[in-house]
């Protein structure tokens, strides 16, 4: 260790001392890697844009770190985003940010790796970058300073980031990030060492996105003219990376332990990748696709290896729609069987609320019934049908019914105002079932029973891209807020019923940069100097930070927003290939138009363009 | 049998930085993960029978700290041992497993004293250290600030009689206090009560950031050592 090393941690020693929850910041938990330097041919810090109790939650982390750290040769760390005490004291002493495990700071790696959850972490990756003494904008940082790179799901619209990121890696990552990092090792050996010639290597791979070979051209009207390549090799569109298959594709069962209580503090298996249902404003249904499955044995092995390495007492599946696996219902008797033997609470989410569900929750929930959610979305069956919610009116007071009977007294609803061709009707449905929901406490219960409770949420529908409602408008604040309005003056009427709804202005922002161009760039650094961080959280949230940028930056946000886009405008997020063509998302959008819906793929294909690409092993089989 | 043990651990470095519940949490981990069979409590709500001998402030590195436990079936003190290494986080190393003597009904109960060993950044001499700590011996009264905890005020106690002994010499720039301190239900003394008052009274404005702290041993009424 030298001097310059000890002394960064010596006084990160005395920060530690100040902070609240210093844990977050200390590294050497139980399974996180510890490696000898001198192997080590290329470090790469895997940052998460959030607290270090919610990057600890997230699964991704766990995989891709457990991927990158199987290799000798590379050095896979941590790093979260200060809370607002520790960002304060180390921008007062100017201690920059470091890795957990080696305490290295950032400047000192080959990559830096962001990934992108929410839309609402921006901000936060570029005061991380700006807290380890990298410069922000991709073109200030020389060949000295780390690759900086970022993929996940909102890396299918990169262009807000187009200025800040180096290369994004669009797609499934267990295989894709490795192979880039090795390409890198491959190339410094080669003599290949600017940075500029390295992307020119990458971009040859799938999910290789490089900003800076392309350039977008606007019309005066302010749409995209034009995408030109500013790099003749560099692919247009860029095709998302795939795993054919996940069976065989290594999941950790020695993930790192967190210090400090993370919010889900549990293993968690992954059941399946992808969804086949096609709910049109989803953009994980859309991005993930074809479905890929672990099979019921190797879910089985992994769950009982993760408990037993890490001696958690929960354990949860991981999926889309955790119903839909093909070996639900015997997956799920094993399951219940090891867990209650082990003396491990079991927990089930995104539950299709059916008959077998009920005997299962039954089950697993035998002593402490804890509250159910449903999610019906939308208020009548033809806003349903609009969003391709398989969901009818008789399945949810069915359903509802059948909870109520069981002995829950806790009932959570869960819907989207401002989803395309919306009216009030569609609101006065969301209140009819809250009425009639608690008619059905009231025939089943009787007058007594005073512990019931019926929430309602409901949340601004954003619009993302890669669906079918990429093109469609979002709703104003002011029409979100005349809404909740109209429903909050119904709902207080209902005795029992409490409602809750997502703050307007978040919900502006994380549109704007869901269907963004490299425009918002601007608006994300005059943001990011005017404080804003962390906007998730609403005591960090900066109202008046991010209204300093949008004049700053001149950024119109009801281009973004509220602007429905014609079907042949160049969207922005053209430049990736999610596999999906663009011809199956016009046509869902104009079945939604019409409220006509499209059946989930099991029953057939429906021509989303998937299987031109790989296989889709659920492609019609329930119709066998 | 009453299958009641003790490990004695060390927690330094970074590891030091996590609260008493976080490692109270790993420590149970570690002992589904070793498959001892932790005995729960009765009750609506049970919960493993398991406590450390006396907390440990977040930020303290401890030399040899305790904590005990109950299972539900007689094992062998070396094979506990065995069983629960590896299982911890970086910096917390288990040295030792003990059964916990018949008599003890909890060692939290029967703690008695404690020993620390402080660092201060200070410019002073050792010289000079050695004769404020006389002089700081021979008030009448020891006053530190002591936030009482039905009130939430700060009020001045007298800690004079808790401390039971302390020397102090010069390691580089460091003062190095070491102090032996009541610690336990019938009587605690924070070294932080110590430290406060004799800042205060040597006139060493070092801040708090800059002292580093370190349990090395507690010990227990009726002779009990670990």
């Amino acid at each position: 260790m030298n001097m310059k090393e000890m002394n960064t941690q010596y006084q990160l020693d005395t920060l530690l001392k100040r902070v609240e929850k210093p844990g977050r910041y200390i590294g050497g938990e139980l399974f996180s890697a510890q490696k000898d330097l001198r192997q080590i041919e290329a470090r790469f810090a895997f940052a998460f844009p959030d607290l270090y109790e919610i990057g600890m939650s997230y699964l991704g982390l766990q995989i891709l770190y457990h991927q990158l750290n199987k290799h000798e040769n590379i050095y896979c760390e941590r790093v979260f985003a200060p809370a607002g005490d520790m960002e304060a004291l180390m921008r007062a002493e100017q201690v920059p940010l470091m890795t957990l495990e080696t305490k290295t700071p950032l400047t000192e790696m080959d990559f830096v790796g962001f990934t992108l959850q929410y839309e609402m972490s921006f901000t936060t990756i570029l005061n991380m970058l700006d807290l380890a003494g990298i410069p922000v904008h991709a073109q200030e940082r020389g060949e000295n300073f780390p690759l900086v790179i970022a993929g996940g799901p909102c890396s299918f619209n990169p262009e807000p980031l187009a200025d800040f990121v180096d290369l994004f890696l669009v797609g499934d990552g267990e295989k894709a990030l490795p192979e880039l990092v090795q390409k890198y090792i491959e190339c410094k050996k080669k003599d290949i060492t600017t940075k500029e010639a390295f992307l020119k290597e990458a971009c040859k791979q799938d999910g290789v996105y490089v900003p800076r070979f392309y350039a977008p051209v606007y019309a005066e009207d302010g749409t995209i003219k034009e995408l030109c390549k500013l790099y003749e090799a560099a692919p247009l569109p860029v095709r998302r990376a795939i795993l054919p298959e996940i069976e065989s594709v290594d999941f950790p069962v020695e993930p790192i332990i967190p210090i400090v209580e993370a919010v889900h503090d549990r293993s968690v298996v992954e059941t399946f990748r992808g969804c086949t249902r096609g709910c049109r404003f989803c953009q994980a249904g859309m991005i993930y696709r074809p479905v890929r499955e672990r099979s019921k044995d190797k879910i089985m092995q992994l769950a009982e290896a993760q408990l037993k390495n890490t001696g958690n007492d929960e354990l949860s599946l991981l999926s889309l729609s955790t119903s839909d696996h093909s070996c639900f219902e015997a997956l799920t008797m094993e399951l219940i069987d090891y867990t209650k033997r082990e003396n491990v609470s079991l927990s089930l989410p995104s539950l299709r609320i059916d008959k077998f569900a009920f005997d299962v929750l039954n089950r697993i929930q035998e002593y402490k019934k804890s509250g159910l959610t449903y999610a019906p979305e939308a208020g009548t069956q033809r806003l349903r049908d609009v969003i391709n919610k398989g969901v009818t009116e008789a399945d949810i007071y069915q359903s509802i019914e059948q909870a109520l009977e069981l002995g829950w007294k806790h009932i959570k609803l869960y819907f989207m105002i401002g989803l395309p061709t919306e009216t009030y009707a569609d609101l006065d449905g969301i209140v009819e079932i809250a009425k009639n929901i608690r008619e059905l406490n009231y025939k089943i219960n009787g007058p007594k029973s005073g512990r019931f409770s019926l929430t309602v949420s409901v949340s601004n529908f954003v619009p993302k891209a890669h669906t079918p409602f990429q093109w469609m408008a979002q709703d104003t604040p002011e029409m979100f807020e005349e809404k909740h309005n109209y429903l909050a003056e119904r709902l207080k009427k209902l005795k029992g019923v409490s409602f809750n709804y997502h703050d307007n202005k978040t919900s502006v922002y994380e549109a704007v940069f869901a269907r963004g161009d490299r425009r918002c760039g601007k608006l994300l650094y005059e943001a990011f100097r005017a404080g804003c961080r962390l906007d998730g959280w609403t005591e960090y949230f900066n109202r008046q930070g991010w209204e300093t940028a949008f004049t700053k930056s001149g950024i119109d946000v009801n281009f973004y927003t509220t602007r429905q886009r014609s079907y042949d405008e160049i969207l922005p997020w053209d430049i990736i290939d999610s596999g999906i063509t663009k011809n199956f998302l016009k046509r869902e959008a104009e079945k939604a138009l019409a409220a006509q819906t499209t059946r989930d793929c099991r029953y057939g294909c429906v021509g989303c363009g998937m299987n031109q690409r790989v296989v889709c092993p659920m492609e019609g089989i329930y119709g066998k | 049998m009453a299958n009641k043990y003790v490990i004695r651990f060390s927690k330094t470095g970074y590891v030091k930085y996590t609260s008493h519940l976080d490692l109270l949490r790993m420590f149970k981990r570690a002992f589904k993960k070793a498959e001892l069979g932790l005995a729960y409590s009765q009750g609506f709500n049970p919960h493993p029978k398991m406590g450390f001998a006396q907390p440990l402030s977040l930020g303290y590195a401890g030399r040899n700290e305790l904590i005990e436990f109950e299972t539900d079936r007689p094992h062998q003190t070396a094979e506990i041992l065995r069983a629960m290494q590896g299982k911890m986080p970086q910096g917390i190393e288990i040295s030792a497993c003990y059964e916990l003597p018949p008599e003890v009904k909890s060692l939290a109960a029967a703690a008695d004293s404690a020993e620390y060993r402080i660092w201060i950044l200070t410019d002073k001499s050792e010289l000079q250290l050695q004769e404020d700590l006389k002089k700081y011996l021979l008030q009448d009264e020891i006053l530190a600030m002591k936030r009482m905890k039905k009130t939430k005020k700060e009020e001045p106690v007298n800690i004079k009689n808790m401390i039971r002994r302390v020397e102090i010499s010069k390691a580089g720039d460091f003062a190095v206090l070491e102090a032996l301190l009541d610690c336990g239900s019938q009587s605690n003394c924070s070294p932080e009560l110590v430290i406060a008052s004799f800042c205060a009274f040597a006139q060493i404005s070092t801040p708090r950031n800059m002292i580093e702290v370190e349990r090395r041993n507690i010990n227990f009424v009726n002779k009990l050592q670990f």
